[in-house]
């Protein structure tokens, strides 16, 4: 068996209320499936899909799905801390799950500290809508919310798989360019970015890529 | 733990790293390649499934990427794949897995790693999992696993476990269904479980056991209770001659276990758990069945024993468990006998202390009375609430000022209040009236069933095995915690109240105690000092605590002048019945001192008394049981003896609390007044004796030999100051040996044992070495000068006891005459003891044992000098220095040609004279409270010194003919008078 090469490995951690389709917008990400009953998350869960960003860096993305259910708020927390980007998940068709989206984004700012995460606004079940559910958060609230925020934003569908992988991708490529420009470096003890192996060219050049950010720190 | 299979079972491509994550990979590919469980692989998975555990392990805290290779490959997901195939040998994997994951949750440190694997119910399915349970290597792992889990729970984790949308909490559910498993390490990680379950503060996990689990649990755990006791009960019934001691035991310990559990859950003060707990525990456990056995005495009326046993009968049938409950009824019909009710009752008061439950038990037993009792047992506990709810509401009425007419004497006094004494006058006096009157007392206890058992228990007429238990019964409600003291006033501790007389308003603090239960105590106190008694040394001092319970309150006694009067004749006769057993022999002498080390270790603790299940077969006298002295009776003259220094202790000890004094006269020997090692000794003046002590492995040192009093001392001469000496060695005379040496004159063989102490059993002598003096005569003033000490030592000791137990002839001189042991002439010299000495004990008889002595043959008087004088008294040596050392080998030179002179004689039928006389045994300064008087400062009159060898032996021992004022002097001039002085001339220099 030969492990997938990549230059890179990324973690990213899914949080929002229950049943906004957390589980399902991953289990599509990594599996290109959907099923219509999913149970509710019970503590976490994990998923990884490697993924090339537009220079063709590979990276490994290592996913944690959290509970939205309360009871395990303060499982979850825990899973924070190692995680450069997050994706705060609503259901369009649920307008609480929008309205706690600040809650969650202040929640997560506050556990990744001292890194800043990169954050992607994801609307869930677009397909409802389209298929004449009732939209109860518009996409110029959300795009509003999201750039008062800086935040990515993208309305997706889980069921038939629209703008799951730009959901990710634009994290992904967001980190990525961040340690291009330096801001990013993967740090001993951190696990939010770590550098690829497998590669030995590759190998070489993170480290080299790396270097000048540590000094830069130091 | 592991499992002893290889880890080196070979295999190709296998890293050489184990901890690695190469080897992961390595053996994730293993566990890929063998998804099907078969005969051929199972040895592979259960060797990689260990490996894994270690690995993560491992990882855990040393290389993260090992931990995220385990979750990208899902290899959670290979283990349920594999606990779910039932072929090939599975419950040989699910074991390794089991065991597995049980080391993955017990050590796994990170988090994130911990809640991963606890995550998305896989550890719930594993829970439910149906496992081969017959196999018991199964079943251990099972349990533990889930025990390990247990101490996982805390207020975030306890959602992985319980789901309160679907209400299921697998791990509890699945735990408890083995909480009566056969094997008890099963029950134990059940019950620690279910602990670690309840202390986890959540509130609807909480509700959830309560409303859900709670009821048929607790109940089940009370019918196995009941169950359980039923056998302990029928073993102690069909064990009257100590066979089964062990399968007593079990059953002791098993009930002890129980009620440890329960109490750990109580104290964990879950509100709404404890009141079902409580519930159960005394409707279907505690009443109908401790209590209610309690009523099983002759002569309850009939109708009451069929009430009981209706309700017992109903109340121990948990629904659940109906089928398999029926045998037990049919064998006893649903009681114990009384004697284990009141065992059972007292660990329960001793390990439980939840005040709801023992509040309860307590009024049941002490206040019920007779009316009460005929409704039920249902009725029994109603009437406690009506109890409290009207006490509640009568001291309601007061506070509002109006006086109650029908107020009840034991609920309505509110003792602290002192606004409403008036209405306390009645009551006291009221109670006072009952009280005094001891057939009023026993009136009122007629109507309390339960209590009256008890009460009727404490008869020791023919034995004390039922009163031992009604004892540490009554003493376990006294001292619980949960149980307040406006239950035990007045029945188990003394009552205190305030009177005001009707003239003034000054007011008296009355007190009050229960007369007839004191009375059964100084019964006991009283039938434990007479002979040849079946009171057991542990019920006697079990009565003495509680007795002292009853009458001791605010730090006073409280006793009666009438009931003093009986203590002091219960001290009079303990003394008595010792004074049989005084003899010359030196056992007695060992025996006391060693006693009284013994009791000085610690009062009875009643804890460990009701943890012991010897106490519950009848008592019997034979040592061969195994069972504690002070738990049976003696058996034979010497241990009546032991009985007897024990019973004279206890007694002794009761008075001194009762009149709030300390004791004065024990132990014998005062530590204060004896000389430690390294202590700075003034011996100007001092007889000193040289000598080179030569150890067993050919150490020698070079020493002088002193003898004091109690003491031996081995000096060495303080360089600091001329004259003074350091102790290097102390021993006490009484416990050395001495033998003269075959081939060396000049040389001694001492032993120096160990004193009898309660701290080290240590038996290896303090001392055993040779003794090398400059020559023969020096050598014979030493082994004169220890032997002869060691006789005094002990006769001081032996009057000392004789003094304490008032022995009539103690003013004259002693009785007991004592001859040395083990040395060559003592013991050639032995004579027929005297027509008026005692029995002596029938074992440890033997030549060189009580030598007789005569009163009034001469002995030599010396001066008692105060030569040595210790450095502790702070003084520095006042004298100038001078070569007292010198003067103190010059004396024992002069004394040693007489010593040579006794030696010639050796083997003479008469009784060698050693001219001890002529060496003064050295007398050190002790400070004036010393313990045994040594009369230092006296000296002593020379009487006359005829010899009246035979004649003497007709004149009794204990006469009394000396005035008192001389007794000191008597007793020094005893001391020197076992051997006969011909010499006088040679005496005088000495005086
Ligand atoms: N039609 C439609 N249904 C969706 C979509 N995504 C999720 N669902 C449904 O929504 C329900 C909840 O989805 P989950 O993915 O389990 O939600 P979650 O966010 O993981 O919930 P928690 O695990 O409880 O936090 C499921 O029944 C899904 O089938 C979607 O894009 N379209
Ligand atoms: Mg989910």
């Amino acid at each position: 068996m030969v492990e997938p090469i990549f230059d890179y490995q990324f973690r990213l951690i899914l949080i929002g209320d229950s049943t906004v389709g957390k589980s399902s917008l991953l289990k599509y990400f990594t599996d290109g499936k959907f099923a219509e009953v999913s149970d509710p998350t019970v503590g976490v869960d994990f998923f990884a899909r490697l993924i090339e960003v537009k220079d063709g860096t590979r990276i490994k993305l290592q996913l944690w799905d959290t509970a939205g259910q309360e009871r395990f708020r303060s499982i979850t927390k825990s899973y924070y801390r190692n995680s450069v980007g997050a994706l705060l998940v609503y259901d369009i068709c649920n307008r609480t799950s929008f309205d706690n989206i600040p809650l969650w984004m202040s929640e997560a700012k506050r556990h990744i500290e001292p890194h800043r995460p990169v954050f992607c606004l994801v609307g869930c079940k677009l397909d409802l809508v389209n298929n004449g559910g009732k939209r109860e958060v518009s996409k110029e609230e959300a795009k509003a919310f999201a750039d008062q925020h800086s935040l990515f934003h993208v309305e997706t569908s889980a069921k038939n798989g629209l703008n799951v992988e730009e959901a990710f991708r634009c994290v992904t490529q967001e980190v990525f360019n961040r340690i291009q420009s330096g801001e990013y470096k993967v740090e001993d003890g951190w696990d939010g970015i770590k550098t690829g192996f497998s590669r030995p060219s590759g190998l070489n050049f993170n480290l080299v890529e790396a270097e000048p950010a540590k000094l830069s720190c130091c | 733990m592991f499992r002893s299979r290889s880890w080196f079972g070979g295999g190709w491509g296998r890293p050489k790293n184990l901890h690695s994550l190469e080897h992961l990979k390595y053996l994730y590919n293993v566990l890929s390649r063998n998804q099907t469980v078969s005969e051929h692989n199972r040895s592979l998975l259960v060797e990689s499934l260990r490996s894994i555990a270690e690995i993560l392990i491992w990882g855990d805290q040393n290389d993260s990427s090992v931990f995220d290779f385990f979750l990208e490959k899902n290899m959670l997901s290979f283990f349920l794949r594999i606990m779910r195939q039932r072929s090939g040998g599975s419950s040989f994997v699910c074991v390794q897995l089991l065991q597995t994951l049980n080391i993955l949750f017990e050590n796994i440190r990170n988090e994130t790693s911990l809640y991963y694997l606890l995550s998305n119910n896989h550890v719930n399915s594993i829970i439910v999992h149906k496992f081969d349970f017959s196999d018991e290597e199964v079943m251990a792992y099972y349990i533990s696993f889930l025990k390990t889990l247990s101490l996982k729970l805390n207020a975030h984790t306890i959602h992985f476990f319980y789901n309160e949308h679907t209400n299921d909490f697998p791990l509890y559910t699945e735990a408890i269904k083995f909480f009566n498993h056969p094997e008890s390490m099963v029950r134990i990680a059940v019950r620690t479980l279910t602990l670690n379950v309840y202390k986890v503060e959540d509130t609807s996990m909480l509700a959830f056991i309560r409303d859900r689990t709670a009821a048929p649990y607790f109940s089940n755990i009370v019918w196995f209770i009941g169950k359980h006791i039923q056998e302990l009960d029928t073993c102690v019934r069909n064990d009257a001659d100590h066979q089964s001691q062990n399968r007593l035991s079990d059953l002791v310990a098993e009930h002890l276990d129980h009620l440890h559990y329960l109490n750990d859950i109580l104290c964990l003060n879950i509100t709404d758990l404890n009141h079902v707990l409580t519930d159960h525990l005394l409707h279907k456990l505690l009443i109908p069945l401790y209590i209610y056995s309690l009523s099983s005495n002759r002569r309850r009326m009939s109708n009451n024993d069929l009430v009981a046993q209706s309700l017992s009968k109903v109340s121990l049938t948990p629904k659940t468990s109906q089928n398999s409950s029926p045998k037990m009824h049919d064998v006893t019909n649903g009681k114990v006998s009384c004697v284990v009710a009141l065992f059972l009752l007292s660990q329960v008061f001793l390990i439980l202390s939840h005040s709801p439950l023992v509040q309860t038990l307590a009024w049941i037993i002490l206040k019920t009375d007779k009316t009460v009792f005929e409704n039920g047992v249902d009725k029994l506990h109603d009437f406690f609430e009506y109890e409290k709810q009207r006490e509640r509401q009568s001291s309601e009425e007061e506070a509002s000022g109006s006086v109650s007419s029908e107020k009840d004497k034991d609920s309505s006094c509110s003792k602290e209040n002192l606004l409403y004494e008036q209405a306390n006058i009645n009551i006291t006096d009221e109670e006072k009236q009952r009280l005094v009157d001891p057939m009023e007392g026993m009136g009122s206890v007629k109507n309390h069933p339960f209590l009256e058992t008890v009460y009727e228990a404490l008869d020791c007429t023919e034995n004390d095995y039922a009163a031992l238990f009604g004892l540490s019964l009554l003493y376990a409600m006294s001292s619980n915690r949960g149980v307040t003291s406006d239950i035990t006033e007045q029945v188990l501790r003394p009552k205190k109240s305030f009177i005001s007389k009707s003239s003034t308003t000054s007011k008296d603090v009355k007190y009050t105690y229960n007369t007839f239960l004191v009375e059964k105590m100084l019964q006991i106190i009283i039938f434990s000092c007479q002979p040849s008694c079946r009171v057991r040394l542990v019920t006697l001092e079990l009565a003495l605590k509680l007795f002292i319970q009853l009458t001791v309150c605010d730090g006073k006694t409280v006793l009666s002048e009438s009931h003093r009067h009986t203590i002091e004749t219960a001290r009079v006769q303990s003394m008595a019945l010792l004074r049989n057993f005084y003899k010359s022999e030196e056992i007695f002498l060992d025996m006391f001192e060693h006693e009284y080390c013994d009791m000085l270790k610690g009062s009875l603790n009643v804890e460990w008394l009701c943890m012991d299940s010897a106490i519950l077969l009848p008592p019997t006298g034979t040592p061969m049981t195994g069972i504690d002295f002070t738990k049976r009776l003696p058996c034979g003259e010497v241990e009546r003896a032991r009985r007897a220094i024990r019973v004279y202790f206890l007694v002794r000890n009761l008075v001194l609390t009762l009149n709030g004094e300390v004791e004065t006269q024990l132990p014998l020997t005062n530590p204060q007044s004896c000389v430690q090692i390294d202590q700075a000794l003034d011996l100007n003046n001092s007889d000193l004796i040289a000598c080179t002590v030569v150890y067993k492995d050919g150490t020698k040192m070079r020493r002088f030999l002193v003898i004091d009093i109690l003491q031996l001392i081995l000096v060495e001469p303080d360089t600091k100051r001329l004259g003074w000496g350091v102790s290097k060695l102390v021993g006490f005379l009484q416990d050395i040996e001495v033998a003269g040496d075959k081939d060396d004159s000049r040389c001694l063989h001492i032993t120096i044992h160990r004193p009898i102490s309660g701290a080290s059993t240590n038996r290896v002598p303090l001392l055993n070495a040779k003794f090398v003096f400059d020559d023969n005569i020096r050598c014979m003033a030493a082994k004169q000068r220890l032997t002869k000490g060691r006789i005094k030592a002990r006769q001081k000791k032996m009057q000392h006891i004789a003094r304490l137990l008032e022995i009539p002839g103690q003013s004259g001189p002693p009785s007991p005459a004592f001859a040395g042991q083990g040395g060559p002439y003592t013991r050639s010299s032995v004579r027929p003891t005297r027509v008026e000495n005692r029995a002596l004990f029938n074992i440890n008889r033997g030549p060189g044992f009580a030598a007789p002595r005569r009163d009034s043959s001469p002995g030599v008087i010396h001066r008692a000098d105060e030569s040595i004088r210790r450095h502790r008294d702070g003084e520095s040596p006042s004298r100038g220095a001078n070569l007292k050392i010198e003067n103190g080998r010059r004396d024992a030179r002069s004394r040693d040609n007489s010593s040579s002179r006794v030696r010639s004689r050796e083997g003479s039928p008469r009784m060698p004279r050693p001219r001890s006389e002529e060496i003064p045994l050295e007398l050190i300064k002790k400070a004036p409270h010393s313990i045994i008087d040594m009369a230092p400062k006296i000296t002593i009159i020379p009487r006359p010194q005829t010899p009246r060898v035979i004649s003497s032996e007709t004149e009794p021992s204990t006469s009394n003919e000396h005035p008192k004022e001389v007794i000191k002097t008597e007793i020094s001039v005893s001391e020197e008078t076992s051997f006969i002085a011909e010499e006088n001339g040679e005496d005088d220099e000495n005086l």
